[in-house]
């Protein structure tokens, strides 16, 4: 969507969402997006507290997915360990909240430690596999062992020693409070400027919140996979050491994405566990690890519009098949391999390509003739 | 013609004594080398020569067991590719090595995003693309390019920051006889600009046409140098790499 310098302001705006690294750049698609995210915002007014319950933890599934996405998608790296990051920063959260929420009277603190804790725990993982030219399935099968442990480790924690400060780790029981003195998991609570906000993870509030944090999380993604660095990114993907020679340091590149990723899916995780007010070391598992690179893989992990939408679906599917017993489970099997076969690249960014096909095909000969122009036009 | 380095003033590349062993095998065995400044210099060589070695030691790939390699008389021996590429050392690989899921502009965008504002770079993408005789294709996705136009255009990627040196690891492969006489060409228009190339190459017909210095590289040292005329003329040359003794 090329602008002129002299384009309105939100015109403006808008064109620095678009860009070739995502499906979806015409007005009619952001037409769409403004209607679909109305329909959500106005999902609590008509639908059971059960369903906005449930829809806040599709939401908080979402977040996870972009994070995935980015990294795998867009920079070529893809981590079978997601989950950890998510799991870490769940535990964070806790961990800073219940010392932190009677002293403080919100949690701020935590949830900043639910997206830093996992940054930090990626720089360290991160800097060994990049820095020694770790990549492709390795670093998969890695990030999955490592997540592995921290389950392992995290189930060993019953014993009453296993606390920092007034918080329990609680091996498999979670994460909860070290004595009947000290205060349970709290609710996401937001204070500024003396005043706190508290968000009860079973309502209406917390998920317009998640819906909010939802939105900038993808708006913020595209920005970046659509801005020069994107570019970047793109290259790491298809070719690292082609782009090692154009004097990137490619392991930095990676090492930031990866962090960043990993903040992403702490924040999921201080979210989830503000929403449920639990976290266990289950998190840490297979299933969970494997289930967001299907949420990625089904929708299209090239694409972050898809990747939502995936997600949404793949978990409103996921809670509706539940209600049929044993067979659920070989029925949405049979949906994803069903929907893997039809669309390697993902089902989401097919249909998302075949309408945009149309669209673009209605809009035909509206190029600018000179060279240097159509090549400003392109970026 | 004996396998003797001569030291050059003015050298922008010299190997010296530079050995790389895997395992057992020595793939390069005591190489030294030399390029001058502003010339275009033909590395030969039949397989297990020591070529792709001595090409991954240029660029950063690979670290040399023992010797010195000096770019614009600073030791780089072992500095990282990205490193290199900063001072002004490029590279084309032998395979495709343009990114194929982004157009040619996009691709440009790559190299060109690390030294110039955004705006800037359509015009100098444009430039780069007329250069390498690829204008009009900016908006081509390059897995729809011809395999002739993919390789232009690695070349354009490797030239779109001005590099002082640029490496061409068998630019003429795959290439039809058109395709390849246009890419001799370029070399040599690249060259009459400035810049410095080495061309490691299997092709003999395209080596003569770049009418260039060339050095033949036997069991991982350099067994002879010198014009390419010479290097045809050259009785053990023909005899152990041409086949025509």
């Amino acid at each position: 969507m090329p602008q002129s310098p002299r384009a309105a302001l939100p015109v403006r705006i808008l064109a620095s969402f678009n860009g070739p690294q995502t499906l979806g750049n015409s007005r009619f698609f952001w037409c769409c997006w403004l209607v679909a995210i109305l329909a959500l915002a106005l999902l609590p007014c008509f639908a059971s507290r059960y369903h906005v319950l449930t829809a806040s933890n599709f939401l908080i599934s979402s977040i996870l997915a972009l994070s995935l996405c980015l990294i795998w998608g867009y920079c070529g790296i893809l981590s079978l360990g997601q989950a950890a990051f998510f799991g870490v920063g769940g535990y964070a959260y806790g961990i800073v909240g219940i010392n932190l929420i009677e002293p403080m009277g919100n949690t701020d603190l935590a949830l900043l430690a639910g997206v830093l804790a996992p940054a930090a725990f990626a720089a360290c993982i991160g800097g060994l596999m990049f820095y020694s030219r770790l990549k492709g399935v390795y670093v998969a099968i890695l990030m999955l062992v490592v997540s592995l442990l921290l389950g392992l480790f995290m189930r060993q924690t019953a014993d009453p020693s296993y606390t920092i400060g007034g918080a329990y780790l609680g091996g498999m029981n979670g994460l909860g409070p070290a004595t009947a003195s000290d205060p349970a998991l709290p609710s996401l609570t937001l204070g500024l400027a003396g005043y706190a906000v508290e968000f009860d993870g079973r309502g209406r509030d917390f998920y317009w919140f998640v819906l909010g944090v939802g939105i900038a999380v993808y708006l913020g993604l595209r920005w970046l996979v659509n801005s020069s660095f994107g570019y970047l990114l793109v290259a790491c993907r298809e070719d690292l050491q082609r782009t090692e020679t154009f004097g990137y340091d490619v392991r930095l590149v990676q090492l930031g994405v990866f962090c960043l990723s990993a903040a992403l899916a702490g924040l999921s995780g201080a979210l989830y566990t503000a929403w449920g007010a639990y976290i266990h070391p289950d998190g840490f598992s297979v299933a969970p690890n494997i289930l967001v690179v299907i949420w990625v893989a089904v929708g299209g992990r090239k694409d972050l519009t898809s990747v939502v939408v995936s997600t949404l679906a793949l978990n409103a599917i996921s809670i509706e098949l539940a209600a049929w017993g044993e067979i659920s489970l070989l029925a949405l099997g049979v949906i994803l391999v069903t929907a893997m076969l039809a669309a390697p690249e993902g089902v989401a960014a097919t249909l998302g390509a075949w309408i945009g096909g149309i669209v673009g095909r209605k809009r035909a000969g509206s190029a600018t003739s000179s060279v240097p122009a159509r090549l400003g036009a392109a970026l | 013609m004996t396998a003797t380095v001569a030291a050059e003033d003015g050298a922008i590349l010299s190997v010296r004594d530079v050995y790389k062993v895997y395992g057992g095998v020595r793939a390069l065995n005591g190489l030294s080398l030399e390029v001058a400044r502003g010339e275009v210099h033909c590395v030969v060589g039949p397989n297990g020569a020591g070529k792709s070695t001595f090409f991954k030691t240029l660029i950063g790939v690979e670290t040399p067991t023992s010797g010195k390699v000096f770019y614009r008389g600073r030791d780089v021996t072992r500095m990282p590719a990205f490193r290199r590429a900063r001072l002004g050392l490029s590279v084309k690989f032998q395979n495709i090595s343009a990114f194929g899921e982004l157009t040619a502009l996009q691709n440009l965008f790559v190299p060109l995003r690390r030294n110039h504002r955004k705006a800037d770079i359509p015009d100098r993408a444009a430039a780069v693309l007329a250069r390498v005789g690829l204008a009009g294709l900016e908006h081509q996705e390059v897995r729809r390019l011809s395999h002739g136009q993919q390789q232009w255009l690695s070349i354009g990627l490797s030239i779109a920051a001005e590099p002082d040196l640029l490496l061409l690891d068998e630019p003429a492969a795959g290439l039809s006889a058109e395709e390849t006489t246009k890419t001799a060409s370029l070399i040599r228009e690249l060259n009459r600009q400035g810049m410095t190339i080495i061309v490691i190459e299997h092709d003999m017909g395209f080596i003569r046409s770049l009418k260039a210095r060339t050095s033949v590289l036997h069991y991982g040292r350099l067994f002879a140098q010198g014009e390419f005329d010479e290097i045809a003329a050259n009785e053990d040359v023909r005899r152990i790499y041409l086949g025509t003794a």
